[in-house]
């Protein structure tokens, strides 16, 4: 019940996130997409990573928020958390197909190619592939108590298994050629990471708004349904 | 318990003979379209028969894997689980064994037809290929049992099983692949000593982790 009291504080101040994260990411586009000056090496082509970074770094937030929220649900059993992992999912998907849509045409002018079997990009894959299946599964179970378990299930299984399948592709990768992408080094100019760090913490405040909305709504979802009085006792609020 | 539960489970599939008969038609079907798509010659035989060996027997564990909670549903014994007077997970160890076990005849049985039909050379190196099957079928198993168990009372049981299990198994698949690539082109157990090592520790995590969450899917 913590977890409600907090939510139903942090819901107090949700439009707040909202406008903190428009203005930062309106912000942050600006500088990124018009003052900030192009790479050495990849010219114009950067700009791209204003959006693809914040978008894989909330995507991943997203995991974890819903890898949290299922290990609490299963200890716990309170349905709100339940009504934010759900929520966390969904979102999460949709971080997901940005960061690898704008992954995909970044790649393109940098690596010359559209895709690449690397185990960063394989992990996102199967990622996105496994939130999809946690939110099929989800509607395909009429019982609210059994849903939130079953889903609470693959969510914790898909989040140990991530780690594993991205060391498994990199020695799969790695041991048969050399690696074929290297991290580019972290040094990064003044007036590139500014609008960076803007647009990161847009997106994570976009993320948590999105996940106060959808949790409300969810929930409320719920409520409706308990409160047409069909099947009464079987549901799970 | 647990051994009577994989007991049970074990000779009623070799009594039944209806997962076995339609696993390995499945698998021979696999066999033949693969060996209608690639023409075989020795070199591209052992860079794609890793693939397709397991290709074939992950396939046809998911088969078995999908089913192995139906007949407890069918016959209402899903209650009587929850009767019996020993901790949840022993009876999801049983069921894992059960399935592990299965599964292993059923490649057992599997694998000649690779050597028959794909003119493989590989008759001494059978144990190492044994001790790879048997890592990867545990870490299949270990995931079946128990997305079989959370699919087995839902709609769409046939769509979900494997859109649940695939994802999550890729590290089995390449671990085992690469494994038996190893094998097959003789290297030294060095080279893909990793390999063995990553199905182990893959082993090692979801065995346990599915023995402390099936608690959840039974106690409903």
């Amino acid at each position: 019940m913590i977890v409600s009291r907090l939510i139903a504080r942090l819901q107090r101040y949700e439009g707040w996130f909202g406008v903190a994260a428009g203005l930062l990411i309106m912000v942050g586009l600006y500088m990124g997409l018009v003052t900030s000056s192009p790479d050495y090496y990849q010219g114009e082509v950067v700009r791209i990573m204003y959006i693809h970074v914040p978008a894989a770094q909330s995507a991943m937030f997203a995991y974890t928020v819903l890898f949290g929220g299922s290990v609490w649900y299963l200890w716990k059993r309170d349905p709100i958390v339940d009504n934010m992992s759900h929520a966390a999912a969904g979102i999460g998907v949709f971080f997901t197909l940005v960061a690898l849509i704008t992954g995909s045409i970044w790649a393109k002018p940098t690596w010359n190619t559209w895709w690449t079997w690397d185990p960063r990009l394989i992990s996102f894959a199967i990622m996105l592939l496994i939130l999809v299946g946690y939110l099929m599964l989800r509607t395909f179970l009429e019982d609210k108590e059994k849903e939130a378990t079953y889903a609470a299930i693959i969510a914790i299984i898909g989040f140990v298994d991530l780690p594993i399948i991205h060391f498994s592709v990199e020695w799969w990768r790695t041991l048969h050629q050399p690696l074929s992408i290297s991290t580019r080094g972290v040094s990064i100019a003044r007036d590139m990471l500014i609008p960076l760090l803007l647009m990161s913490v847009g997106f994570y405040l976009l993320f948590a708004y999105m996940l106060m909305v959808r949790t409300q709504m969810l929930y409320l979802q719920h409520l409706l349904e308990a409160k047409r009085g069909r099947m009464l006792s079987k549901v799970h609020l | 318990m647990i051994q009577w539960i994989a007991w049970k489970d074990l000779l009623s599939e070799l009594r039944s003979r209806e997962n076995i008969s339609s696993m390995f038609f499945f698998a021979l079907i696999v066999i033949l379209i693969f060996s209608f798509s690639f023409s075989m010659d020795a070199k591209s035989s052992r860079e794609l028969m890793p693939g397709i060996i397991w290709i074939a027997f992950g396939f046809t564990g998911i088969i078995g894997l999908g089913k192995s909670f139906l007949a407890e549903v069918h016959n209402d014994c899903m209650e009587y689980f929850q009767m019996l007077p020993v901790p949840k997970g022993a009876i999801y160890l049983g069921k894992f064994a059960g399935n592990a076990l299965f599964m292993l005849i059923v490649e057992i049985i599997l694998f000649p037809m690779f050597i028959l039909f794909f003119n493989l050379d590989v008759l001494e190196k059978t144990p190492m290929i044994l001790l790879i099957s048997l890592a990867a079928t545990i870490g299949l198993s270990a995931l079946g049992t128990l997305f079989s168990a959370l699919t087995v009372q839902i709609r769409a049981r046939e769509v979900m099983f494997p859109i649940l299990l695939l994802p999550l198994a890729v590290p089995i698949f390449i671990g085992a692949v690469e494994a038996t690539r190893g094998v097959f082109n003789g290297d030294p157990l060095p080279l893909y000593l990793d390999w063995i090592k990553l199905l182990i520790v893959f082993d090692l995590i979801f065995v346990t982790i599915s023995f402390w969450v099936f608690e959840f899917i039974l106690d409903y």
